[in-house]
Formats: C-alpha cells, sequence, structure tokens
C-alpha cells in the first residue's frame, strides 16, 4: 500500500495553480457555456428556493405548498415526457446572501434544471444573477418589485405576481378622486418598497394629488410607534404602505391597537395571504391581490378542495395568493415542458414568452398571457377590503373591483427591461 | 411637528428595552457570561404566554375549555408569572451546561449559549410551527388614550409602568439583599466566598435562573407589542446586548439609561429621519463606547461596588 503525504506547501502549490487556471479559463471563455445532462428517464429536478425563516418565512413555505400542489398533480399523472419529477428545498431565510448560495448550489451541485421561488425581491435578484450565469430557466414565483420585471429582468426568469405598479395602477387613481390628494408613504427600506412606493408616487402625482411626506422603515422594524406618532400628526387623507412580511403584520397590529384604522385611508398596494391569516382582525384599509380562494369563478373551488386534501393540516387551512402563484408559476412550467418535448432551455424560454393563458385555467376575471418584453405575468389584479359578512371563519377579503391585465399595465418596465439575446445565454438540456 | 411626544414615546420604547436588557445584563454582570441564549429564553416566554392565555397547552379536553372560559384578564395575569417559571427550567439546563465554561476563555460560553439559541430556536418551530401568533390583551388595558393632542397605546404604558416595577424589584434584589451580596462577592472572588462556606454554584444557578425569567418577563410583556414569531429571539438579542455595552457591563443604572437612551434615539430617529431609525441605536452605542470605552456607567458596575 502506498501512502501520499500532502504537505501544506504542496496544498497551497496545487490550490494556487487551480485557481490560476480556474481564472485563465473564465477569462478566455467560452463565453457561451453548454450543458448537456443525462438524457432519457432521469427524473426532472427543480430547485425551490423558499424562505422558512426571517420575514417571508411564513410565505415562502406557503409558496412551496402550491409548487409541491402541482408537481405532485404531474407526477400522479406519469410526470413529464416520461420522467419523474424531483425537488429539493433549502431555506433561502429572506437573506439575498443565502439566496446566491442556495441558488449556486441547487444548479452547479445538485444538478436542479430550474428553480422557483422567492417572496423578497433582493432574494429573487440574487437568485436571477446566479441562474443568469447558467441559463438556468428562474420562476420568480411571488416578488414583486416592479424592478424585477424591468430593471433586473433576465432572459431566464419569468414572473408570477403582479408588481407594486400593477398594484398602485389598480387603486391610486380612484382613491385620489373618492379619498383625498394628501398621501404620505410608509416605505420599507428595501427594493421592492422604494419601487413600489416609486410607483405610487408616480401614479398619486398623476391623478392630481401629492406626496406629503415618505418615511423609510428599517426592514424588521418591531415598534411603529414613531412612524403612527408622524402620522397622526401630518394627518395625511391616504397612509399608502409598502411594507411586507411580519413587518405589515407588527403595523397592523399597532394601527389596530391605536385604534387609527379611521383616522386615515390606508392603502396596501398588496396583501399577501400569509399576512393576515392569524391576525384577521387587523385588516383594515384596501388592497390589492391577484387571486383569493372564494372567488365566484369555475375551478376556484375544486382548486381549494385539491389545496386543503393535499395539506390537512396546513398552517393555514386554504390556499392564498402566495400559494396560487407558486402553483400556477409550477403547473405552467411543467406544461411547457411537456409541450415542446424537451427540456433545452431556449426553447423552453420561448415558449413560455407571450404564452397566452385562459382566464377559466388561471382561475381569474381575465386572460392573462407572460410579457414577451417583461417577462412579467400580465393579469388581473384585484383591490379588496376587510369582509363585513363573511361565510367563515376563513373569508376575510370582499373583492371591490378587478383591474384588467392592460389597466394594470406596468408601462415603465417596458423601457426598463433589456433581455440579452438568446446567442448569450448558456444552453442546457436536463 | 411637535418634539414632545416622540421624547414621551422614545421614553416609553427605552423602558421596555431595558426590561429586556435587564436579565441580560445579570447573567453578564454577576457571572461574566454573554448569554446569546437570552433572545430565545425571552421568545420561549412569549410563546408560553400564548399558549396559557390562547388555551392552547397539551391538557384533556375539560380543562382548556373551562380554562378559555376564565376571563382574559386572569388568564394573562396568569400567563405572566407562569410562563417565567415554565422557562426557568431551560436556564437551569444552561448553566449546568455552561459550568464547563467557568474561568476559561470566554469565547466557550459564547459557543455554547448561541448553539443553545439555534436549539430553542428550532425547538420552537417543532413545536408552534413557523406562523406567527399574537398575544391577546385584555381589554382594560388595550386600546388607546388621547394625550398631548394624539391617540398612544393603553397597553405600551401598562407596560412601561411594569418594566419600571421588575427594575426596581431587580435592584432591590441585588442592593439589599443578603443573596445579592453574596452573588456580587463571588463574583468578584469566587475563592474567599467558597472559603466562606457558601455555595457558589448553587448562587450561580440561582442567579441564572433569574436572568431566564427575566427574559421570559420580557417575552410575554413585549409579545403584543412585536408579534410572536420563531426568530423574534434574534430580533431580541441585538439591541439587548448593544444596550448592555452602551451601559456598562455589570451596571443596573447602565442598562437603565442604556435602554431609555436606545428607545429616545429610536423613537427620534424614527419621526425625523426615519430611514436612521435602526442605524442609529449603533451610532449612538460608536458614539459612547469611542469616548468611553467602558461604557456610560463602566465603572459603578455592581461588580465593582
Amino acid at each position: 500500500m502506498t501512502k501520499s503525504r500532502v504537505t501544506r506547501r504542496t496544498a497551497l502549490k496545487a490550490g494556487l495553480m487551480g485557481a490560476a487556471a480556474a481564472g485563465t479559463a473564465s477569462f478566455f471563455g467560452p463565453w457561451r457555456h453548454n450543458r448537456v445532462w443525462a438524457q432519457g428517464k432521469k427524473p426532472i429536478k427543480l430547485g425551490l428556493t423558499c424562505d422558512a425563516s426571517g420575514q417571508y418565512g411564513n410565505s415562502g413555505q406557503d409558496d412551496m405548498q402550491g409548487m409541491r400542489l402541482a408537481i405532485d398533480e404531474f407526477n400522479a399523472k406519469g410526470g413529464v415526457l416520461g420522467r419523474k419529477i424531483e425537488w429539493i428545498t433549502a431555506d433561502t431565510e429572506t437573506n439575498p446572501a443565502t439566496g446566491t448560495r442556495v441558488a449556486e448550489r441547487f444548479i452547479a451541485q445538485e444538478q436542479c434544471g430550474f428553480l422557483l421561488g422567492a417572496v423578497h425581491s433582493g432574494v429573487a435578484n440574487a437568485i436571477t444573477q446566479v441562474a443568469s450565469k447558467y441559463g438556468t430557466i428562474y420562476m420568480n414565483t411571488n416578488s414583486s418589485a416592479p424592478s424585477e420585471s424591468g430593471a433586473n429582468c433576465s432572459r431566464i426568469k419569468f414572473v408570477w405576481d403582479g408588481n407594486g405598479t400593477n398594484f398602485s395602477k389598480a387603486a391610486v387613481a380612484n382613491a385620489v378622486q373618492k379619498i383625498g390628494k394628501k398621501w404620505l408613504l410608509l416605505t420599507n427600506d428595501y427594493v421592492w418598497g422604494h419601487t413600489t412606493s416609486a410607483a405610487t408616487k408616480t401614479e398619486v402625482e398623476k391623478a392630481g394629488g401629492h406626496i406629503v411626506d415618505n418615511l423609510l422603515v428599517p426592514q424588521n422594524t418591531r415598534d411603529f410607534t414613531a412612524y403612527l406618532l408622524k402620522v397622526q400628526q401630518i394627518k395625511p387623507d391616504v397612509v399608502a404602505m409598502a411594507i411586507g412580511g411580519d413587518d405589515i403584520k407588527a403595523l397592523r397590529q399597532q394601527i389596530a391597537e391605536l385604534k387609527l384604522e379611521d383616522k386615515a385611508a390606508w392603502i396596501n398596494n398588496q396583501q399577501d395571504w400569509p399576512d393576515v391569516w392569524g391576525v384577521p382582525e387587523t385588516l383594515f384599509g384596501v388592497f390589492g391581490t391577484n387571486w383569493y380562494h372564494k372567488l365566484p369563478l369555475p375551478g376556484v373551488a375544486e382548486f381549494v378542495k385539491r389545496w386543503q386534501t393535499a395539506y390537512p393540516k396546513s398552517p393555514i387551512p386554504v390556499p392564498g395568493n402566495v400559494s396560487y402563484n407558486g402553483y400556477m408559476a409550477t403547473r405552467e412550467l411543467l406544461r411547457v415542458i411537456e409541450q415542446t418535448g424537451s427540456t433545452n432551455n431556449i426553447g423552453i424560454i420561448k415558449a413560455l414568452e407571450g404564452r397566452k393563458m385562459s382566464a377559466v385555467d388561471r382561475m381569474q376575471a381575465y386572460d392573462a398571457y407572460i410579457h414577451p418584453v417583461t417577462h412579467q405575468v400580465q393579469q388581473t389584479i384585484y383591490l379588496a377590503r376587510r369582509n363585513p359578512k363573511p361565510v367563515d371563519n376563513t373569508d376575510l377579503f370582499q373583492i371591490v373591483s378587478a383591474a384588467t391585465p392592460e389597466q394594470a399595465l406596468d408601462a415603465a418596465s417596458l423601457t426598463a427591461c433589456k433581455l440579452k439575446p438568446y446567442a448569450e445565454v448558456p444552453t442546457y438540456e436536463q | 411637528m411637535s418634539l414632545l411626544p416622540h421624547l414621551v414615546n422614545g421614553l416609553a420604547l427605552g423602558l421596555l428595552f431595558a426590561l429586556l436588557a435587564l436579565g441580560f445584563m445579570l447573567i453578564l454582570g454577576l457571572m461574566e457570561q454573554i448569554n446569546l441564549a437570552h433572545g430565545s429564553l425571552f421568545a420561549l416566554g412569549a410563546y408560553f404566554a400564548y399558549a396559557i392565555t390562547a388555551a392552547r397547552l397539551p391538557l384533556p379536553p375539560d380543562w382548556l375549555e373551562a380554562w378559555a372560559q376564565v376571563p382574559l384578564g386572569w388568564r394573562f395575569t396568569v400567563a405572566m408569572f407562569l410562563a417565567p417559571v415554565l422557562v426557568a427550567p431551560f436556564g437551569v439546563v444552561l448553566e449546568r451546561l455552561m459550568r464547563r465554561t467557568y474561568g476559561r476563555d470566554p469565547l466557550y460560553g459564547l459557543l455554547l449559549t448561541f448553539g443553545a439559541a439555534m436549539v430553542i430556536e428550532e425547538l420552537i418551530r417543532v413545536v408552534w410551527g413557523t406562523r406567527d401568533y399574537m398575544l391577546p390583551v385584555p381589554r382594560g388595558i388595550s386600546g388607546g388614550f388621547v394625550m398631548l393632542d394624539l391617540i398612544w397605546s393603553t397597553y405600551r404604558f401598562w407596560a412601561a409602568a411594569f418594566a419600571v416595577v421588575a427594575m426596581a424589584l431587580v435592584w432591590l434584589v441585588i442592593e439589599r439583599t443578603r443573596f445579592g451580596a453574596l452573588v456580587k462577592a463571588g463574583a468578584h472572588d469566587s475563592e474567599i466566598v467558597q472559603a466562606l462556606g457558601h455555595d457558589l454554584e448553587k448562587l450561580r444557578v440561582w442567579v441564572f435562573v433569574m436572568g431566564t425569567m427575566m427574559a421570559a418577563v420580557a417575552g410575554v410583556i413585549l409579545a403584543p407589542v412585536w408579534g410572536i414569531r420563531p426568530h423574534m429571539g434574534v430580533d431580541a438579542v441585538v439591541p439587548a446586548f448593544l444596550i448592555i455595552v452602551l451601559g456598562g457591563v455589570g451596571s443596573f443604572w447602565g442598562a437603565v439609561l442604556g435602554g431609555i437612551l436606545v428607545g429616545v434615539v429610536v423613537g427620534l430617529s424614527g419621526a425625523y429621519a426615519s430611514e436612521w431609525s435602526m442605524l442609529s441605536m449603533y451610532l449612538l452605542l460608536i458614539g459612547v463606547v469611542t469616548f468611553r470605552a467602558r461604557g456610560l456607567f463602566g465603572k459603578k458596575s455592581v461588580l465593582e461596588a
């Protein structure tokens, strides 16, 4: 038996040579690399980049339940292209740095052909950067910063939720006319908050209103008294909140505790279902959503039943908009793989761009489509308020209006988004 | 815009911060151990209080039903006293684990309590899941009242008053009892205290139990304000640590003043420069330790009294 002893000097030399080789290789290219993974009946592997902790921990897990339902339904009928669908997940911790690490591991080590997930826009952007490097298709299920389908768009990324601009367009003009022109913004101090408030400001000013102040709220703020005192002192007509996840829950609790619901009109551009569930008494004002489990539309009740059968012990007993987006993104990806007959990423991207989805199929009021310029799903945007006559303890929303995809279109993203040419996207087949 | 409401708010907030830091101060000041699990014990207090108040306990259904019929005010009061008692055994276990680190590099204690914090947080996830809970507040102390022409949270002011009472009790125990004198002496010179026939191990357990119960009490009091979620411990331990360093390690009055200063700075920055509100407490710490590395009351700590 031979023994080989690696000295510290040898290891250092090897490491340096390796690093130099890697550096040189990346310097000289290839700029466009191709990956061909094993063919045949190898399972199709999805990487679910879902938060399990942090500000969007609850939403991340709700998102994953939607994805898993779609995967289970496809597997129950034999998978896709005769191949079983496998999935792995890891906690992205509502943290962009963790999102980067998870995405890198899923693609490079776990050989995931597709990534799905993210609620936090910073995490979504981090995952996009990694996925773009490999050409890996990424379904951004639930983050809704306008920049995700604007300046931070990508050829490999498809955005499934409505964004801050979509919701502002659906809500603001009407509120300026009916409620008042003096608006105060409460903005979560990160990419989604900033871009959403910027969109609100544009819409308010366009409708003849004005912004009296914009209070930036750091993420993970737990005590909002200072902000609420300022709201009381300024006395705005409308407070537009772009606060998400656990933060909005704490804020809503404190507004309700101080009984400030009626002191101004409160508008939350988007209200995710997991942020409402468990604290229904704090639901006030007007808010946006792209889906509700009691929409009187074909297929909704059946979908809710399938979801409940799959998750009898779910902490939230009904699917909300977050779970819905996770389901829709996963189902559409798997359908497209099936229809194109291949896992070739470029083929799938081309099939997704401009893809039309009927209102009945998506359980929404109007037909939807994936915008070929921004890769964002253009869809029905609902405005809701607290339901004064709930039929059961999950019936929290009363839908007050439904904007068409055209009415809610984020026109600014069409010029802000610059997609790479196909030739610059690394190709692969899983 | 009037400054006074923001100062009053900062003061009330500061008293809550001081309450949060007090248990941390006890263990750090009297035992020279940085207990990074303090935040997790704080979270446990909140969860136990929720389980008691909302009648979600592992008890027979008949008992639970009867307990749920008890007025909310009583359930909340019982939770406030019982939750810290239920959390106390966690402090005993933690102290037992930490014994091997006494007198050694502080890093060992730091790592051990960091590990304990992660274990407790995961335990919380296993038992209560990842969803959020709200601790209901009795009607009598919920809602708002008008002062300085603004609406204020009634509960917040009750909580601040409770924090003052809790701080006074801790001060009495440390400064005016034989137990407090022995603990201080033990921290100063453990060999002499043991030579005089006192059981230092037992004293340490009691200090740890006191610190743990203080963390749990802070958890119960702050839960209706912050909400209950698995990672609330992490949200709590950072400001607690910061307040202790700012006030001067081991100083009772340092912790109180540090808490109030942090509250006022966070309150004022939230109103006048909102984007700086979280950062302001760190800037305050940097400002203080740059000129006085031992913190504001570093010299007059209970360790050196």
